[in-house]
């Protein structure tokens, strides 16, 4: 009988609106067009800087439209076979590094929101101590060479199972979204706290599992140090090393008044830097925004789960 | 950790009838077990991959000497830290550093929940998922690239913000090369970039407000201001206190690329941070020892700052990390 | 730390298995436990695949054992310095510089001593022999030899020609300037009138330089200025370091960079330069001097060649001029002296001393030393990208690809400048066109250039090995100082001020260390003139 309020929109059920209401949907109205505005020109102008004469764009003639229209950056940057198999290998980190990161985290998190748990006070603070400290690159070089994680596709996944700031989020989210006599209520059934975890907790955490689900992929999908420091295969290189050295091989004449390598090196790839910069971001970004209409559906439907049980 | 070992070497002496340490353990592992389980793999990922390398930090305090190892070299005690307090440039690095990453993080702190907030009072599912997802784009940009973007948009000779600020009365306007608008330039790219990706979190916490708290303040007469601030507001508090200590941990932390990349002659007054000296001094001179030292003070003063906003937040709202 | 054994998985039992696996398979350990010779290779990011090169198949056959080639093309400094402080690095490294010389006075015991090994390489020995400058760039204070330089032998002696749209002073009918104050004129010229006759006479930009970045002088910069009161410098000025009479000095604090700062202000002022000249980066910088089209842009410059800083469509308009007096009393000017770093490469080819194939390791050094291998590791293989005449007589083809200029296509195909080698000087080798292009515009700079005796006249730093203990010591120094002091060069010019504030900066420059970096560098020059003898 009665249907669940729209959680999109709070005032769906509202009828009519006063003048109050007509004030502020304008003033909403314009601030979003506004931040539109903000956020999209810049990125539309890379687009189009992408498939523009490289002259123009770096002397400020393309604004609204390409101009010289070239496909030169594209042609150069996916005639390159290496970025194929950067592709395939950033999935892989990404997806089971993903997968890891939320199998380590969550129920960490889990744990750490408990507050009759008493030692979990010791252990944040062992967490959180390594946000800030840490022994420096050399050592950690040395102990992934003694762990055989050099060249090794697992230094992409192990090493950054758990980040401390996604585990703090995660945790504070069971803290306060988690109300008490649900587990009350659990422990009478005589759910212990896996059962509790896996059948009533996770499941209320949809919309925090996929956020940090979200800033976890989106984390190995970025990583391009782990690449650069530890990994000198380059078949196990990612997509944001490869993206890197096309981006490098084509600014490379820009430091070239720096040293004798660099002096009277050719037109070519100084014509064509900034193209290709542009077409850099438009291909690494890509994939990222394509997949996040499916991880919000998701999230959508961990948000109604929440709605009915809440 | 440590506990363990005492309850081995006690426990043939505890006495039956005061439950002691040994029998307390017992109780706690019989009761928490699971805890511990699903607590454990995160623990030993921590213990291995970031506390094992923790004895670089050694080196603040010695020589770097490469033919004894890492460990291995002359111990100098503060040396190198005393090397940098009495270098000419810490007071100007300390005061850069303060002032962009405080504003920065305030800056940047505000932004997403006001976009957060924006966002979840537009109707209809397809323009808020649009909104949001146009919001967060600019996070994937690598830095490289704003920062070759804000050379084209901001050129003095060519650039579309400075030809905007020509139609408002500003001219010749050199935002690249004045000292005074390095920082906001900074700052104001930063949220740009950002804020959409940090309201992912303000917008998760907004989904999960009960939607009878809407219907209880609307029952009430409430206009949408109030709304807002009453129902939506506290909801993100929790969130907010969070990110705002964590954020307070940062006080010394800068990007260290995106500042590098804007560095020149003309800003490098109010630019010149820490990160970018430990960078010229670490990385392009070899001065290991000196650049841990340098990193170690910028680790400490940052805990300082965490522990410190940890204990007041505690206090005021019982809201805390540890 | 589990009280009790747990029969039932969940996620995370089965996470924390996984965590114990992985730290029972860390007692692994191991490393290189192959025969082959490992070779890294820091090459310039357009070089290709060293399979591609056809010349590499030489070294792998001097080796006598298979060789693994680690190439690195981008980010080399970040990668560097963990593998060097690591301890792990292959066989041999290859690059321009790969290894510095502060490397190898911070990573004490890591890299081969060489010069005992001389016997094994005969190919260096004749060139240490025939280029006694090699020897000396390759030898560390207390006799080691860690690295061995390559010798180019044909680019030009400097880096930094000036160039002047001869279009534009025709269309104006006006003449080459030979001092500060026509020079002023022209630009003036170039401002108010329309140069370059396209209807606007507000498009052009009279002067526009390489932007000077934070750690010190290079290229393409107004730093050549100080020529034109008789002050040779290197490299176009680098942290400033000069020599006069066998004293060193450093121009950051000589009353002659003063003149000139405080001349480039009066141009800025006449709103002359480039209003992004202390903000663009390289790139801009370069497109700019592209022009539109037909039209140029900019005035008056400093590149390579004509064509490589103004782009093939518009180059013809633009002459190499001699360097300028300050006014017409001046007569002994001087230009910018970089046949050390043109014509040399320093430290390309450098030896781990934990290496278990020494042998091989030092078969691949010599033969890198070769005439021949010299030459293609250099220019590319023989056939496709050098006609070997026969009798010591070699032509540099054109590039095969006809959409690659010389300059790009020798670094597509090759190691180019990043390889060892000795081009000896009795060969004969007809230039590729970008080689001659740089040595033909370099004609208005011969006087100037001739003027300066490279053993007296100028600050020889590839030629000077410090210890471990001034080469930190300067470094950390001229971090300190550099900041300051390029920061004053970028407001001065722009905001002027320089007459007001010179004192104070001098005195500023030498608390931050200045002059004791000074003596830092005259002592170990007067030991290197002793040693000349």
């Amino acid at each position: 009988m009665q249907r669940l309020p729209d959680k999109q929109s709070p005032f769906a059920s509202l009828r009519r609106d006063t003048p109050g209401d007509l004030v502020f949907k304008a003033l909403l109205a314009l601030c979003c067009v506004l931040v539109l505005l903000l956020t999209l020109y810049p990125i539309y102008f890379v687009v189009i800087a992408s498939v523009s004469s490289p002259d123009l764009v770096s002397t400020g003639q393309v604004w609204l439209f390409p101009r010289d229209l070239s496909w030169f950056g594209y042609e150069q940057i996916l005639a390159d076979d290496r970025i194929w198999n950067g592709y395939r290998n950033t999935l892989l980190y990404a997806v089971a590094g993903t997968a890891l990161n939320l199998l380590v985290t969550m129920p960490a998190a889990f744990t750490l929101s408990r507050r009759e748990f008493r030692p979990r006070r010791v252990l944040m603070f062992f967490f959180a101590f390594t946000m800030f400290f840490s022994g420096g690159l050399i050592p950690m070089y040395l102990l992934l060479r003694d762990l055989n994680l050099l060249d090794n596709w697992l230094v992409f996944i192990l090493p950054s199972a758990v980040n401390v700031f996604n585990l703090i989020i995660a945790r504070s989210f069971f803290e306060h979204s988690l109300p008490e006599e649900l587990h009350e209520a659990a422990s009478i059934d005589g759910a212990n706290y896996f059962q509790f975890f896996l059948k009533i907790a996770l499941p209320l955490s949809m919309p925090i599992l996929s956020v940090i689900g979200l800033y976890y992929l989106v984390q190995h999908w970025n990583d391009f140090f782990t690449g650069l420091v530890f990994v000198r295969d380059y078949s196990l290189q990612p997509l944001q090393i490869v993206l890197r050295d096309i981006l490098i091989s084509n600014q490379a004449f820009s430091g070239g008044a720096g040293g004798a390598g660099g002096a009277g090196a050719g037109s070519y790839a100084q014509q064509y830097a900034d193209q290709i910069k542009y077409g850099v971001i438009v291909v690494s970004t890509l994939p990222v925004i394509v997949l996040y209409p499916f991880l919000q559906r998701y999230f959508e439907k961990g948000v109604m789960i929440g709605a009915v049980k809440g | 950790m440590t506990s363990a070992a005492t309850a081995r070497t006690a426990g043939g002496l505890a006495p039956r009838r005061a439950p002691g340490p040994v029998h307390r353990l017992k109780r706690h592992f019989r009761r928490y077990w699971q805890l511990w389980v699903m607590v454990a793999p995160a623990v030993a990922f921590v213990a291995v991959f970031a506390y094992v390398p923790m004895y670089g930090l050694q080196l603040a305090f010695r020589e770097f000497d490469f033919a004894a190892g890492i460990t291995g070299g002359d111990w100098v005690g503060l040396k190198y830290f005393q090397q940098f307090f009495d270098s000419p440039q810490f007071w100007t690095l300390l005061r850069n550093t303060v002032v962009i990453s405080v504003s920065t993080l305030a800056a940047g702190f505000i932004a997403p929940i006001a976009l957060a907030l924006m966002v979840n009072q537009v109707l209809g599912r397809r323009r808020k998922k649009f909104l949001q997802t146009a919001t967060y784009l600019p996070h994937f940009i690598s830095i490289v690239v704003i920062v070759g973007m804000l050379q084209v948009f901001l050129s003095p000779t060519s650039g579309l913000i400075t030809r905007v600020a020509g139609l408002f009365g500003v001219d010749d306007a050199n935002f690249l090369g004045s000292a005074s608008a390095f920082v906001p330039v900074y700052v104001l790219s930063e949220v740009w970039q950002h804020a959409g990706w940090n309201s992912i979190i303000y917008l998760a916490a907004l989904s999960s407000v009960d939607p009878q708290l809407y219907e209880a303040a609307k029952i009430d007469g409430a206009g949408r201001f109030s709304i807002i601030r009453h129902v939506d507001v506290p909801a993100l508090v929790p969130t907010m206190i969070v990110l705002l200590i964590l954020n307070m941990g940062n006080v010394l932390n800068t990007g260290f690329e995106k500042i590098f990349l804007m560095q020149n002659p003309l800003n490098l007054g109010v630019s010149e941070v820490i990160a970018t000296y430990v960078y010229k001094i670490g990385i392009l001179s070899n001065q290991f020892s000196y650049a841990t030292a340098i990193g170690l003070f910028n680790t400490l003063i940052n805990f300082a700052f965490l522990v410190v906003a940890n204990q007041i937040a505690k206090r005021v709202s019982n809201t805390s990390l540890w | 730390m589990l009280p009790k054994p747990h029969r039932r998985g969940g996620p995370a039992a089965v996470a924390s298995l996984a965590a114990a696996a992985l730290l029972l398979s860390a007692c692994g350990g191991g490393g290189e436990d192959d025969n082959a010779l490992h070779i890294l290779v820091v090459k310039h990011a357009l070089t290709g695949p060293m399979a591609d090169m056809g010349w590499v198949a030489d070294i792998e056959e001097a080796a006598g054992i298979p060789v693994e080639w680690e190439e690195v093309s981008a980010d080399w400094d970040q990668k560097k310095s963990t593998m060097l402080a690591a301890g792990d690095i292959p066989d041999l490294v290859i690059g321009a510089n790969a290894v510095t010389d502060a490397d190898m006075v911070t990573f004490t015991g890591l890299f081969e001593d060489l010069s005992d090994d001389m016997d094994a390489l005969p190919n260096v020995q004749a060139m240490f022999d025939a280029r006694p400058e090699t020897e000396l760039m390759a030898t560390r204070p207390d006799g080691e030899v860690f690295s061995i330089p390559s010798y180019r032998r044909f680019w030009p002696q400097t880096s930094t020609r000036q160039y002047i749209n001869q279009q534009w002073l025709d269309n104006l009918g006006l003449e080459q300037p030979t001092t500060w104050d026509e020079l002023h004129e022209v630009l003036l010229a170039f401002k108010t009138e329309d140069a370059n006759g396209n209807g606007d006479p507000d498009d052009e930009i009279p002067i526009d330089w390489s932007p000077a970045g934070e750690s010190g002088f290079g290229y393409f910069q107004p730093s050549v200025f100080l020529g034109s009161l008789g002050l040779p410098i290197t490299n176009g000025g680098g942290s400033g370091y000069f020599v006069e009479d066998g004293t060193v000095g450093n121009f950051l604090t000589d009353p002659r960079y003063k003149e000139v700062v405080s001349f480039l202000h009066d141009l800025y002022a006449d709103g002359l330069v480039s209003a992004d000249v202390m903000t663009q980066d390289y790139s801009a910088y370069q497109s700019v001097g592209r022009g539109d089209g037909d039209t140029a842009k900019v005035g008056f410059s400093w590149g390579w060649t004509a064509s490589d800083r103004f782009g093939p469509q518009i180059a013809d308009q633009y002459a190499p001029i001699a360097p300028l007096a300050a006014d017409a009393s001046t007569t002994d000017v001087a230009w910018t002296y970089d046949s050390y770093s043109l014509n040399y490469g320093l430290n390309t080819i450098t030896m781990s001393a934990q290496s278990t194939k020494k042998d091989a390791a030092l078969k691949v050094i010599d033969a890198f030393y070769g005439q021949d291998l010299s030459l293609q590791a250099l220019w590319g293989e023989f056939g496709q990208n050098i006609e070997d005449g026969g009798n010591g007589v070699y032509t540099v083809l054109p590039p095969a690809d006809e959409t690659l200029d010389p300059s790009s296509w020798k670094w597509t195909t090759t190691l180019a400048d990043n390889s060892p080698g000795w081009i000896r000087d009795d060969i004969e080798v007809t230039l590729p066109t970008d080689i001659q292009e740089a040595v033909e515009d370099e004609a208005p700079f011969a006087d100037a250039l001739a003027a300066i005796d490279p053993a007296t006249d100028i600050w020889p730093g590839e030629l000077i090995k410090m210890n471990a203990e001034d080469s930190s010591r300067l470094s950390l120094l001229h971090t300190d100082i550099l900041g300051p002091a390029m920061q004053r060069w970028a407001t001065w010019i722009t905001e002027g001020g320089v007459d007001a504030e010179w004192d104070d900066y001098v005195a500023e420059l030498e608390g931050l260390g200045l002059t004791e970096a000074v003596e830092i560098h005259q002592r170990y020059y007067d030991e290197y003139l002793a040693a000349q003898g």
